[in-house]
């Protein structure tokens, strides 16, 4: 399992305005290890996450999981790659209001089409992994950022995705919440075997990566 | 169900006021059909009664028929002797009469000849006579008081009929029903007060002429050697005062309630929908089919809808039972499940009106990219 992005353009705006925001971007990802997206805002962290994780389509290039071309694909094929294979863990906004812990890894199996109370066993696995055993029954607003964050990655990682993307994981937790997140990344991406691309600013985060992108200096 | 149900339990106030406004709704439609039916029972359900498929009624007479139509003698015999056809005169009008035990009474007074078919079954008591004057009422006027034994006088004629039966709870023109002899209904109908006329100097007319038609017969031929205008069952309840109006009234305010309904429950849809767009559109980013946000978004709907129908049904069937006797309220199961299954209906048909809401949220909005 690889990811692979060859010459990929994305631009934005329309007419006059249009600017691109990634220009013939090629970068291979391999399995079991974290590679760290870095560039100042609006260098195309972000937009190469969307585009890797099928949520935009590029203006021109391929973007290749297990060799097959995902941009061709139509919107609803595309909706059930990101549910099959791919984990996501945003930089806010992860969890929904309304679950406990537990429920929210049950979310990704309701999401996926599946019973959900055959996974809940497996799901308290998934949380006391991260560290949240005494959390399973406590809804978003009672957990602090860094615990919503764990969440967030158990539940990218709960159906075993092949690929995980992460956006800015540690923007909204303190200093000691980043570390510790970051190194949970690193530690269940070479569990689960994924292919892990992670943008931040970060600098532990970078630290815990193993090849780091610098979108600024891409031509 | 798994996030449906979850989500209502996260806002149970916001789903409860939801589903006390559906309740509320229900009940109110429930308590309106409930009065249209029994207002209807109130008004002809004494001609629902009659065995009959239609009613022959004179030509000049096109509204509140049995006030102003008379048919007479020869054209009851000439529908007599039509083919396929079954024919008895009938006789209605509304008086008023007194007790021997002084109990003020109002009757609507059906004449009938007894031994035909339009003659009412008897559920306590004997029947009509054709020797004896006699009264056999309807079941309203035994609760009010009227017992077999009785004597009925009827007020300013003076005429005294002797209760003979009890018959069903029926009534005409929110006026209980009373039936006696063809001739004795002429007496009321014909007489003079204060006078004693002969019953040879009496008109030996009735209202009109009650029908049972088999397939085949030509009522438009006969109607045109007989002078007369033949209505179905359906159409005669029409010609019973107050009816058209009083369902047309009643019918109205439903139809605003069914109006209503859906655009309540679809505006508290819409705004829930725009609530929780962020998370639908995370839902959208993990890969969650448009079908599935729409599924569990008209399953959430459907749980409030039919709870809160539910509840208002049963409160509609609380009031009906606190009224009583006291109003003609009627409210059958069938007409109470009807009556659910269409509020229920047009209040998931407003959920409709925001479903293309929920398949819209672009989950792009998730990434950094798109802030």
């Amino acid at each position: 399992m690889s990811l692979f992005l060859s010459a990929v353009t994305v631009t934005r705006g329309h007419g006059q305005t249009r600017t691109p925001v990634l220009r013939g971007f090629t970068a291979t990802f391999a399995p079991g290890e974290v590679t760290a997206l870095v560039g100042p805002s609006g260098s195309g962290k972000s937009t190469l996450l969307a585009v890797a994780g099928a949520l935009l389509s590029p203006d021109s290039g391929a973007v290749e999981l297990d060799g097959a071309d995902i941009t061709r694909l139509s919107d609803g094929e595309r909706t059930r790659l990101r549910r099959e294979r791919i984990g996501y863990m945003f930089q806010t906004g992860n969890l929904l209001s309304a679950l406990t812990a537990t429920e929210q890894l049950l979310a990704a199996t309701y999401v996926a089409g599946e019973g959900t109370r055959r996974h809940r066993p497996r799901a308290v696995t998934a949380l006391e992994e991260v560290g949240l055993g005494d959390r399973l029954r406590h809804r978003p607003d009672q957990l602090s950022g860094g615990e919503r964050q764990r969440v967030a990655l158990a539940r990218a990682l709960f159906l075993s995705p092949r690929l995980l993307l992460v956006d800015e994981p540690t923007a909204a937790v303190d200093r000691s919440q980043a570390d510790a997140i970051a190194a949970l990344i690193s530690d269940r991406t070479r569990a689960h075997d994924c292919v892990t691309v992670v943008a931040t600013h970060d600098p532990a985060v970078i630290a815990s990566a193993d090849t780091v992108i610098d979108l600024d200096a891409e031509p | 169900m798994f996030l449906a149900l979850r989500e209502i339990r996260a806002a149970r106030g916001r789903f409860l006021l939801m589903g006390l406004v559906v309740m509320l709704v229900a009940a109110l439609v429930g308590i309106v059909s409930g009065f249209t039916t029994g207002l209807g029972n109130d008004t002809v359900s004494a001609l629902r009664a009659l065995p009959a498929t239609h009613v022959a009624f004179a030509t000049g007479a096109r509204s509140d028929q049995f006030n102003r139509s008379l048919v007479d003698e020869t054209t009851v015999t000439g529908w007599r002797q039509r083919p396929g056809v079954e024919a008895a005169p009938l006789g209605v009008t509304i008086t008023r009469g007194t007790t021997d035990r002084g109990l003020e009474i109002d009757m609507a007074a059906f004449g009938v000849e007894p031994g035909t078919f339009p003659a009412p079954p008897v559920r306590r008591g004997t029947g009509l006579d054709a020797a004896r004057p006699g009264l056999v009422v309807s079941g309203k006027l035994a609760a009010d008081g009227v017992r077999v034994g009785d004597t009925v006088t009827v007020d300013r004629l003076g005429l005294k009929l002797p209760v003979t039966g009890v018959t069903d709870d029926l009534s005409y023109g929110h006026v209980p029903a009373a039936y006696l002899p063809l001739d004795t209904w002429r007496d009321i109908r014909f007489g003079v007060p204060g006078a004693r006329t002969a019953a040879d100097r009496l008109p030996r007319d009735a209202s009109g002429v009650v029908l049972r038609v088999k397939a085949g017969a030509d009522l438009t031929a006969a109607d045109r050697a007989l002078g007369t205008s033949t209505l179905p069952m359906s159409k005669v309840l029409e010609a019973a005062p107050g009816y058209k109006g009083e369902r047309v009234t009643m019918s109205s305010i439903q139809v605003f309630l069914y109006l209503i309904a859906p655009l309540l429950v679809g505006a508290f849809f819409a705004v829930w929908t725009v609530q929780r767009a962020p998370e639908l559109a995370l839902l959208r980013a993990i890969g969650a089919s448009r079908r599935r946000l729409l599924s569990y978004t008209v399953m959430q709907a459907a749980v409030v809808v039919v709870a809160g129908t539910v509840a208002g049904g049963a409160l509609a069937l609380a009031t009906g039972l606190l009224l009583g006797a006291a109003v003609p309220f009627s409210l059958p199961a069938g007409t109470l499940l009807a009556t659910l299954a269409a509020v229920a209906l047009v209040g998931l048909a407003g959920t409709c009106l925001t479903l293309r809401r929920v398949t819209t949220p672009d989950p792009l909005t998730m990434l950094g990219a798109a802030r």
